[in-house]
Formats: C-alpha cells, structure tokens, sequence
C-alpha cells in the first residue's frame, strides 16, 4: 500500500513541479517579499548621506543657535545622516536673493533652503523650500531643531537663564525595545510587524494556491477521465491522500528554495554588495520558521482535503465557483483579523479565534510572532487542527469516493450530504 | 468447470433504479467472455462491481475462487469504458505509472513497456507527453498500461470504441495472442462482430438481468434450432409440403427449413433426395445479430 501511495505522490509531485507555474512563483514570491523587506528598512535610511541645506536668516540672529541645535542632536543619536547648514547673505533684496538661491538648489548645490523670517521668534513661520519635499527625516530635525531654538529665545526673552533654558527644554526621545523571550530587549522599528505580516500572507497565499491544485488535479482526473483506471489499483481515499501529500511536499520544496534564497541574501556582505548599503534586515528566530513549516502543513492538509472534496463533486472549475468560494472564506477571515490580532495578540478573543482549527494556521502564527504564546495554547491549537484534519478528511473522502465518478449533474449541498451518508 | 471469476447474485439499485439484478454467471479460465446487452442494460456497473470500484448491495464475486478483495483484484488488468490519461505526461513515464501502481518494479516496468512501445511501433513517442498523440495512439497506451503487469485475466470494457479498423485489427490480434497464451478475457461489447469473432463464451445482460448465458457454440446450437439451409430442386411450396417440416424462409439463394421437435435431417435429406437434386444442405447457425435481438425481445415480452 505504500508503495502505490508513495508512487501517487511521486508523479503529483513531478507533475506540478516541472509546470512553469511553479518555477514563476518560486522567483517571483522571493522578490516580492524581499521588496516588502528591504524597502522599509531602506526607506528608513533613505534620508541617509549628507544634506546641505542653505538658510536665509532674515533675523540675523538665529543661523548659529539653530545650526547648534542640529549638531547637538544629530551628534547624540546614531543617525546615519549630516546636515550641513550654509548662510546666505539676505543681501539688499530678498526676493531677488530668494530667486538666486532657488535656482542653486534646482541646480542641486542645495538640497534646500530654509527661510527664517525676520519676525521670529514672536510670529512667521520658517519655511523649507526643496524638489524632494519626502526627505522626512531631514525635515523633522529640522522642523524639531527650529522649533527647540524658537521656544528657548521665547523663554530667554521672558527673563530665563540661557542654561535653565536648555536644561528644561532638553528633548526626551521614545525608544521602542521588543522583549525577548529570555527577557531580552531589542531594538525594533516595525520589522516584527513587517515580518508578522509577510508570514501570514505567505501561510495564506499558499495554502490557497495549493488548496486550489489539489481541486484542479480532482478535476483533471475527472475531466481526462483516468481517474477510474487509478483507482481499479489504488483505492480512492490512497489517491487523495497521494495527491495532497505529493501537493504538499511541492509547497514544502519552494519554501526550501526560498528559505535558501533568503538565506544567500541574507548572508553577511550580500547587501552591501548588491549596493544597498547598510540595511538592517529582520533577523528569523529559527524556532518561528520551524512553525511556519507546520502551521503550513497542517493548514494545506485541511484546506487541501477541503478542495478535494470541492473537485471531486464538480466536472469543472465553473461548476465548481460557488463551493470553492465557500472554502475560501474561512481562510480570508483571518485576514480581516489581522489587525483585531495585532493590537491585542492576548485577548481573550484572540486567543479563541486562534484556537478555531481554519484561522489557527494563520492567526496561531501571527500571534507566535506578536507575543509569548504559551505552550498549552500552541499543543492545544495543534490537537484541534489534527482532529479536524482527520475528521474532514474522512468526510470528504466519502464525498471523493462517490464524487469522482459522477458525471454531467451538478450536485448540490444535500447531494454532497447524501454521498456522505451512503458511501 | 474451472471459473477464473464467478459471479453469484450480484445487485445494485442506485435510489428506485435497478442497475443490476441479482446477477450471476462465471467465467471458464482461458476463455474469451464476452458481456453483451444493450446501453443501459448494467454492463459497465457490473463490472466496476467486479473490480471493487463501486460497492454491490448484495452478492459475491469469487476470483480463483475465493472473493476479490482490494489486493486481490490487481492481478486483473482492467481497462474501464470511462478511460484517459494523464495529458501532461510523458508516454513512457505515464507507462512506468500504471505498471508502479499495479506493484511492479519502476525498472522492470519501465522496460516492459518500452518493448510494448517497440511493439506498437509507438517507440519514437516514448518521451512525448500524452497529448502529443491521436486517440488511436492513446488508446493503444491505456491497453498497455493494461496489460504491463502480465494480467492472467483481462476486463476490458468497450475497447474498440472509437477505433479505426487498422487498430481494432491490431488490437484483435494482440487479444488472440493473449488468448492463445492462455489469458482469460472478459469484452464487455456491443458491437457484435467482434464478440463473433473474438469470444467463446457470452452472457446476454438485459434490463439488468441476464437473459442468456453459455458457450457461444451452445447458445447458436439452440437458436439455430432444428432449422437447415437447403437448395434443391423444390421451391418454397414443394418444401413445406413435406412431412415434420414446420416453417420455410429464404435466405439469400436458400431456403431455410426449420422442422418441428421430433423432426430428423436424415429424414429430411432423404425425402429431398427422392424428389431431385440437392445442392446444398447445412445446419443453420444464427449470426449473433440474430440471436441479441430476438432474446432481447423475447426478454421484453415477457
């Protein structure tokens, strides 16, 4: 019997690897997902480099305390970026000295000017003229640096000492530590979300895309009718089993490629190589990855015999529409809970969302990379999924049994029923 | 008699439909059984019990004697009416599937087949996928696959449908030499011209039971009757005024003159020698044509 079932997966697995489908979605998943990755942290040090940024001071009085302020900050924080400031003289007409420093900043000498109106710090406000007006980091020292020295003279002008002043208007920052497991902090941007995110799409794009080519073999055997010349040998339920598990073992094998991929890119010097200089990616827990694998498993086995069921009933796709989109409601579910999840990982209510056997793949998971999941929910989220699994397993291989057989009529919900109660 | 297959009151009704009525007859080892009757009339059901692919309500199906189980049932090389093939695989590999899943060696099946291919001349498609190939080819594939694992008996349901006379003679020829080997083969058919000349013995299946069942000798032997085909000297009339003989139909440039029970040929020859001469004078043997139509209608009379 293993044999014959070993053999039923050895050509499901052959079959769907050598099609181009699954060569184009191994490259292509890898790309995306790394442009989901480095695009962030790369955001995040696009302001990165040296900025010169040329002031007009109509005040006369503000260019070194707010170019000191820019120094002092940007010396205290591990900011990959400089900004260096240059005076320009107002000269004897603004407008006209405005114009000219324009053009030097479309020229690119610049890569802005701030105007400082002569009415600080009582009234105006300063202004920041550039073509890259996103450079937001840049602007948000700015803006914060600006605003510090504003709010200094103001509190100098109402008699404070100079000193009081900097000492009371000092800056306190929020740094956001993610705690460990062994009670560790690390420093964390949004990488975990990130990562959170990607991996559930992952677990949901591809139990769907699997799920739906167990239906599409279902239905090719149908339709190409050797179905019956299979199972004169091999009995149906060994055929399904063969074909899901062949499937699965298809899945299994792209996440190798791409966890090998991640891991060339991932490799010390490989991104600085590629030009994208120091970018901190979001480092895997080996443990999480070992959970992806087997929440992916467990959520392919169930969806998979689902959509067996789904191809077997039906002779054609088109048919077949309206019961595969009642398959795929509860794995798009999660999805619209994803968010409920994210901002409370420990709810009771995630917690019992987790634990139903059709969202735990995803929400399990995405709870996993959210927060300390204890043991007992995970064993329990386990125990469920696998008593599921083998309970619709054995429901739909009745409904295959009798399923793959039928011809032309399009069964309806209470046929399906009936198929199970007689075969 | 030694049955390869004996098949013992075997019933299947899906809802008020009757598909197969208690059911029974067997099939002698080395034979070519042929399973007749109309569409309709339980054939393909009858043997997708046999092979265990749908389950009888009752009844038993003893192969080598004992009851076919899910093992057992391998040693059968079945080719179904509703057939195909894996479109996007190769020729040999597809082979190589079917031999695999039938418990030979990946090896061994895969030269087995390839001396098929050799065979059928089909060798130079080995590595083509399925789909590259006409019907014909296809279906020459799916009796190999058939017959990979070197099947003592063969179920073959349907297996000139669709095929051009060159490969139903090919086809026909591989069966006689199975045949002759000593392989036993059930051909469920409607085309009657190749159970004439194919099969040995026949089980007539009408509305679900079986109306006529035996070796084919025997069963043309009782239709034919004491019925002769006779050219002589005497027409019509002249015949049928001789004694014992009840009715006289011609037949192309014979008469044919069927006597009544007690009625003797030696009799008959005698009397005709007497009034002239006799040309011909042989026993009448109803094609199968005849014989299918006239039990099916007898069938539907009653």
């Amino acid at each position: 019997m293993l044999n014959r079932i070993f053999a039923v997966i050895r050509r499901e697995y052959l079959a769907h690897i050598r099609t181009k489908a699954f060569w184009i979605s191994t490259l292509i998943v890898p790309i995306l997902m790394g442009a989901l990755m480095i695009i962030p942290a790369w955001l995040a040090t696009r302001g990165a480099g040296e900025f010169t940024v040329a002031v007009l001071d109509l005040s006369g009085k503000f260019f070194d305390p707010v170019d000191a302020e820019i120094q002092q900050y940007l010396g205290g924080e591990d900011e990959p970026l400089s900004i260096i400031l240059v005076e320009e003289d107002p000269g004897p007409d603004i407008a006209v000295t405005r114009e000219r420093i324009k053009i030097r900043v479309k020229e690119k000498a610049f890569d802005g000017m701030l105007v400082l109106p002569s009415t600080l710090p009582d009234e105006g406000t300063p202004e920041y003229v550039a073509p890259n007006v996103a450079a937001f980091r840049l602007i948000e020292i700015l803006e914060r640096s600006v605003n510090n020295v504003m709010v200094a003279d103001r509190l100098t002008g109402a008699g404070l000492d100079p000193d009081a002043v900097s000492e009371l208007t000092r800056r306190v920052g929020l740094k956001t530590l993610k705690l460990g497991k062994g009670g560790e902090e690390t420093r964390d941007r949004g990488q975990t979300f990130m990562l959170a995110y990607v991996f559930v799409m992952i677990i949901y794009m591809t139990v769907l895309m699997y799920g739906m080519y167990v239906m599409r073999g279902v239905l090719e055997e149908k339709s190409s009718h050797v179905v019956e010349v299979i199972i004169s040998t091999v009995k149906p339920f060994e055929l399904m089993l063969g074909k899901i598990l062949g499937i699965g073992a298809v899945g299994l094998t792209q996440f190798l490629i791409w966890a090998t991929l991640m891991a060339a890119i991932s490799a010390p010097g490989m991104v600085s190589a590629m030009g994208m200089g120091d970018i901190e990616l979001p480092t895997i827990p080996a443990q999480l990855l070992v959970f992806f694998v087997v929440y992916f498993v467990l959520g392919f086995l169930l969806y998979g015999t689902l959509y067996a069921a789904v191809g077997a009933a039906f002779d054609t796709e088109q048919e077949a529409q309206n019961f595969q989109f009642l398959v795929m409601i509860p794995l798009m579910i999660p999805l619209v809970l994803l968010f409920q999840i994210i901002n409370q990982p420990d709810s009771t209510l995630s917690v019992v969302l987790s634990l139903i056997p059709f969202f735990t793949p995803m929400l399990m998971f995405l709870r996993m990379t959210l927060t300390e999941v204890p043991a007992l929910q995970i064993g329990a989220s386990l125990v469920l999924m696998i008593a599921t699994i083998l309970a619709s397993a054995w429901i739909v291989g009745k409904i295959y049994r009798v399923g793959i057989l039928m011809h032309g009529s399009k069964p309806k919900l209470k046929d399906l029923i009936r198929w199970v109660r007689e075969a | 008699m030694d049955a390869i297959l004996d098949i013992q009151h075997l019933s299947k009704r899906y809802g008020d439909h009757v598909a197969v009525d208690d059911l029974s007859f067997s099939v002698p080892r080395g034979s070519v059984f042929g399973l007749l009757g109309p569409n309709g009339a339980g054939k393909t059901t009858t043997i997708r019990m046999i092979m265990r692919i749908i389950a009888s309500d009752s009844g038993i199906v003893l192969l080598d004697g004992e009851p076919v189980d899910d093992d057992r049932r391998r040693i059968i090389g079945y080719l179904p009416e509703e057939r195909g093939l894996y479109k996007k695989m190769k020729v040999l590999e597809h082979l190589v599937y079917l031999g695999t899943i039938r418990g030979i060696r990946p090896g061994e099946a895969k030269k087995r087949a390839a001396a098929w291919l050799e065979r059928f001349e089909l060798d130079e498609w080995a590595t083509n996928k399925v789909e590259d190939l006409s019907k014909g080819m296809q279906q020459k594939i799916q009796l190999i696959g058939t017959i990979l694992h070197r099947p003592p008996l063969l179920i073959l349901d349907e297996p000139f449908s669709g095929l051009d006379p060159i490969n139903t003679r090919q086809i026909k020829d591989l069966l006689l030499n199975m045949a002759a080997e000593g392989v036993t083969i059930v051909l469920s058919t409607h085309m009657l011209p190749q159970v004439d000349e194919l099969c040995t013995s026949i089980c007539l299946i009408n509305r679900a039971r079986p109306i006529l069942f035996g070796s084919l000798d025997e069963i043309r032997a009782d239709y034919g009757g004491n019925t002769w085909r006779v050219r002589s000297d005497l027409d019509e009339a002249g015949l049928r005024a001789l004694p014992g003989v009840t009715s006289v139909h011609p037949l192309r440039d014979e008469l044919l003159v069927e006597l009544d029970g007690g009625g003797s040929s030696h009799d008959l020859l005698r009397a005709l020698i007497d009034r002239g001469n006799v040309e011909t004078f042989t026993r009448f043997i109803p094609d199968l044509e005849n014989i299918f139509i006239r039990a099916v209608e007898e069938d539907r009379a009653c």
